[in-house]
């Protein structure tokens, strides 16, 4: 065509050329205004035209810029008027017209054209100039709008196959693009000029398509059965057979660039969409079993993958949005709670990662989707949790198991959600609550836990690992509401590690000290800081105190039982745990030196008075026995009665319990530890397991033993129910002085508070739960010990005392 | 062996040893806990323990490195005790021991 238009410019000659060219160029400018000014239409235009001929855009641009070459300019123009008129012959109308319907029709019919296109191009062109255009448009529209007229027949016949249905209006469509292509190439002055000023009128173009559409798209059997047609093959497509993409592609275009794609096609489409994965969604999810989900997931990832393969096949991307997110709703936001019901536990119990990406990237998908799911994973992770904490029957790995779980979900969340913040709250917030679910036994496992890990001889991690770990314990460790309870447990353990000497790592110890402290505050870590002091506080006071003896006069009488080294450990009442007093009965040379000790120590610390604690003191004993020297560590009570072997042999259980006024269930663990137990320097008659009252005990000068050192361990009392309920009391009695400070310091702050208000403020600042009950009774308490009064007008509020 | 031939066995033995003690005591890690010498374990005047600190210095959360030390306690001469904290705040207002009347001088305080 535009081979045409260039043919055409070069025959014209001399100055009539370059006016023509001029001409020409300036139309095409005007053509550019247009086109800015009109921009739907010409945008159309220009699509359908570049749809069919990509080529002829470039080719229009090199002829005008061909017309600027600076050699043109240089030539002088002179233009003169035409002397005379010329005439056109009397039937130049007929005769070129008829000329010009042999050709289109020759086209139509896929003949051989009888003229050249130049010839062709030249008549067009002529009829134009000469106000023939309007005549010329009306005569080749009644052509083509026949020519389209007569196409349809073929398209009405009864009974056809769909497919080969498709295949002839496919051809059609075909034969009629091509067959426009060629006459608007003809008649391509035409549409420049007429076309372009007479903005009524369509290109020669759109005037095909116009009664392409009119006459055969329109026909109500004939886009029924097109239509109809291609939703079977898409149907069957998506069945799973092969179908021809291509003849889909050409179709939809047809449809699209008649402009009856959205309301002909996409309705329909949409709903048979709609409708076929309703009932596939409902059918898969009526009979998807736990196990199942996976597949079902996949198979909704399937889908989308397919569908947007048909998008980007065939389907005009406008229909995109809808599409997809037909196919979203009716296989995923129909059936959220659904799927997670059934599927959410079997892959987070796995936890099948790849699945639990692809669901969440499914679900992120919809609508409310993550929502859904977040509330899910919350619900999951609280019912698994609560089984982890309820029963007492796990409570031996209930930690272990706690941080492996903790440790498995921040994996999920991490690689599956994305590290997604609501659901690393969720998980938090779901962890708080199951963990609370129990009172205070989660917290007291855990402080065992730590104990465990911190006790020496647990040599299963390197320092980093037990960092590491640590770090992982405070985690669960701030779930926990009664931090208090926690830090009596602790504070137990701490204080039988401190003191035995049995603490793996002064480092360990420390660095989870300040992890706890930076967790709640120097409040909560201040007596367990003292217990530490306490230990450095004792070492200097023993060194002191070698000092204080050694040039001592009463070195003589301290060292008569044979060069006894003392060392105590002096501990801050208050810091430690309350360890109830025992009265035994201690040989004449311990008395001794403790007293020595007491008045050193209160000579330096007025004010003071010393508790001895003999269930906490440990002795070296030198012993001999027929094999050799042994040297036996013990705890006080064991020395206790092994001196007494001393001076008696062969003693009754009654006997020794007389002489070292021990309470009996302890004599008794002390007997059997050192008559029963692994290293037994007693014999025990009658001989057995147990210890009696009427069961005698004698020196086992026998004992034999590869080690020098040996020591003996104390039969440890099984933490009873009662010591436990006392360890708990004692927390109870500690959160009244809490909520007492916490009071006073509110009130402090705010002089005159309502009622409710200081309950609001108090729970926000107690990190234990309390409740209104026992608030009430403190405020009772502090109103009448005078830090704060109830105001005299209104009964509600109180007032702060100085 | 049964037991009885071990007793016998063990006894023998044990005779032939007897003039030498069997055991000796070398070594001795005592412990022991500390408290004020008080009368009575609650500081009249905020009713905390004397061993803790005392309720107004516990809403103030004073921490320092030793905890407690700032918190000590006073004796009087009626031999009363208080925390210091709190006896000082007190004798602005009425200078007598709040349990026994009697005028408040200071007999010693906690070290």
């Amino acid at each position: 065509m535009s081979g045409l238009a260039k043919t055409a410019v070069l025959a014209e000659e001399g100055g009539n050329n370059q006016n023509r060219k001029r001409s020409l160029h300036i139309t095409e400018q005007c053509n550019n205004k247009r086109t800015k000014s009109d921009d739907m239409s010409a945008n159309e235009k220009k699509s359908n035209f570049s749809l069919l001929n990509p080529h002829s855009n470039g080719s229009v641009k090199m002829t005008s810029s061909s017309m600027n070459k600076p050699g043109a300019a240089t030539k002088k123009l002179v233009i003169k008027n035409f002397k005379s008129k010329p005439n056109l012959p009397e039937n130049y109308q007929e005769t070129t017209w008829s000329k010009l319907r042999e050709a289109v029709i020759a086209i139509q019919t896929s003949k051989a054209i009888a003229y050249s296109l130049e010839e062709l191009y030249q008549a067009v062109e002529n009829m134009c100039s000469h106000k023939m255009a309007s005549q010329l448009y009306v005569n080749l529209t009644n052509l083509v709008e026949a020519h389209v007229k007569a196409n349809i027949e073929q398209f009405l016949s009864e009974s056809m196959d769909r497919q080969v249905f498709l295949k002839r209006m496919d051809d059609c469509w075909r034969a009629h693009c091509h067959q426009m292509i060629m006459i608007r190439s003809i008649f391509l002055y035409l549409d420049r000029t007429y076309v372009l000023q007479n903005p009524s009128i369509h290109s020669i173009w759109d005037m095909g398509l116009d009664l392409f559409r009119h006459h055969i798209a329109m026909n109500t059997l004939v886009q029924t059965r097109t239509v109809d047609g291609l939703l079977l093959l898409i149907e069957r497509e998506r069945e799973g057979d092969a179908v021809d993409r291509s003849l889909l592609k050409s179709l939809l275009r047809m449809l699209s660039d008649l402009q009856i794609y959205e309301e002909a096609f996409e309705h329909k489409f949409l709903l048979a969409t709609e409708r076929l994965y309703a009932a596939e969604g409902q059918r898969l999810m009526s009979e998807l079993t736990e196990l199942a989900v996976p597949q079902y997931l996949a198979h909704v990832e399937k889908r989308l993958r397919e569908e947007n393969e048909r998008l980007l096949h065939y389907l005009d991307p406008s229909t995109k949005w809808q599409l997809i997110h037909t196919i979203e709703r009716q296989l995923l936001s129909e059936h959220l709670s659904g799927i997670l019901d059934k599927g959410l536990k079997a892959l987070m119990d796995g936890p099948r990662l790849a699945d639990l990406t692809t669901l969440y990237g499914l679900f992120g998908r919809v609508k409310d989707g993550l929502v859904e799911l977040c509330k899910h994973f919350n619900a999951y992770i609280k019912k698994k949790g609560r089984t982890i904490v309820i029963e007492p029957e796990r409570d031996k790995t209930m930690v272990a198991e706690l941080l492996d779980f903790k440790e498995q979900l921040d994996h999920v969340v991490t690689t599956c959600f994305q590290r997604n913040d609501k659901f690393l709250y969720s998980m938090r917030e779901a962890f708080e609550y199951f963990i609370n679910q129990r009172q205070n036994k989660p917290a007291e496992l855990i402080a065992k836990f730590v104990d465990v890990k911190l006790r020496a001889g647990n040599k299963e991690a390197t320092e980093e690992e037990l960092e590491r770990l640590l770090d992982k314990i405070m985690v669960l460790f701030r779930f926990i509401h009664g931090k208090d309870v926690f830090e009596a447990f602790y504070k137990k353990d701490l204080a039988k590690r401190l003191l035995v000497g049995k603490s793996a790592s002064v480092d360990a110890e420390k660095s989870m000290l300040s992890k706890l402290k930076q967790e709640c505050g120097g409040g909560f870590t201040l007596k367990l800081e003292g217990m530490f002091k306490d230990m450095e506080l004792s070492k200097d006071i023993n060194i002191t105190y070698k000092q204080y003896i050694t040039p001592s006069q009463h070195l003589s009488a301290v060292a008569e039982g044979g060069g006894l080294e003392l060392s105590v450990y002096i501990l801050t009442m208050g810091f430690w745990p309350t360890y109830p007093p025992v009265e035994v009965r201690l040989p004449v040379e311990l008395t001794r030196h403790q007293e020595h000790f007491t008045k050193f120590y209160l000579a330096k610390h007025s004010g003071r008075k010393l508790q001895w604690q003999a269930t906490l003191g440990h002795c070296v004993l030198r012993a001999h026995f027929t094999q050799g020297k042994k040297e036996l560590q013990v705890s006080l009570f064991q020395a206790l009665v092994l001196l007494l072997f001393n001076d008696g042999d062969n003693l009754s259980f009654e006997d020794i319990k007389t002489s070292t006024n021990i309470e009996e269930g302890e004599l008794r663990r002390t007997l059997q530890s050192l008559a029963c137990g692994k290293a037994r320097v007693l014999s025990k008659a009658p001989r057995g397991r147990e210890v009696h009252d009427d069961d005698h005990f004698a020196f086992n000068g026998d004992f034999t033993n590869k080690l020098f050192r040996i020591k003996i361990n104390q039969i440890q009392m099984k933490e009873t129910s009662e010591e436990q309920k006392a360890t708990e009391e004692r927390v109870f009695q500690d959160r009244q002085y809490q909520i007492d400070a916490a009071i006073v310091r509110v009130m402090k702050m705010r002089k005159a508070l309502s009622h409710n208000i200081l309950i609001t403020e108090l729970y926000n600042q107690l990190k234990f739960p309390v409740k209104p009950a026992d608030l009430k009774k403190r405020i009772e308490s502090l109103i009448d010990r005078d830090y704060m009064e109830r105001d005299k007008d209104n009964p509600n509020q109180y007032n702060y005392v100085a | 062996m049964s037991g009885e031939d071990f007793d016998a066995l063990d006894r023998g033995d044990n005779d032939g040893q007897k003039s030498d003690k069997m055991f000796t005591l070398k070594k001795w890690n005592a412990v022991a806990m500390w408290s004020w010498d008080v009368e009575c374990d609650t500081c009249a005047i905020c009713r905390v323990q004397v061993m803790d600190a005392c309720l107004r210095c516990q809403g103030e959360s004073k921490k320092d490195s030793y905890g407690k030390q700032d918190c000590v306690v006073v004796w009087g001469e009626c031999n009363h005790s208080f925390h210091f904290c709190c006896m000082s705040l007190w004798v602005k207002q009425n200078n007598r021991c709040p349990l026994c009347q009697q005028e408040w001088s200071i007999q010693r305080m906690g070290k």
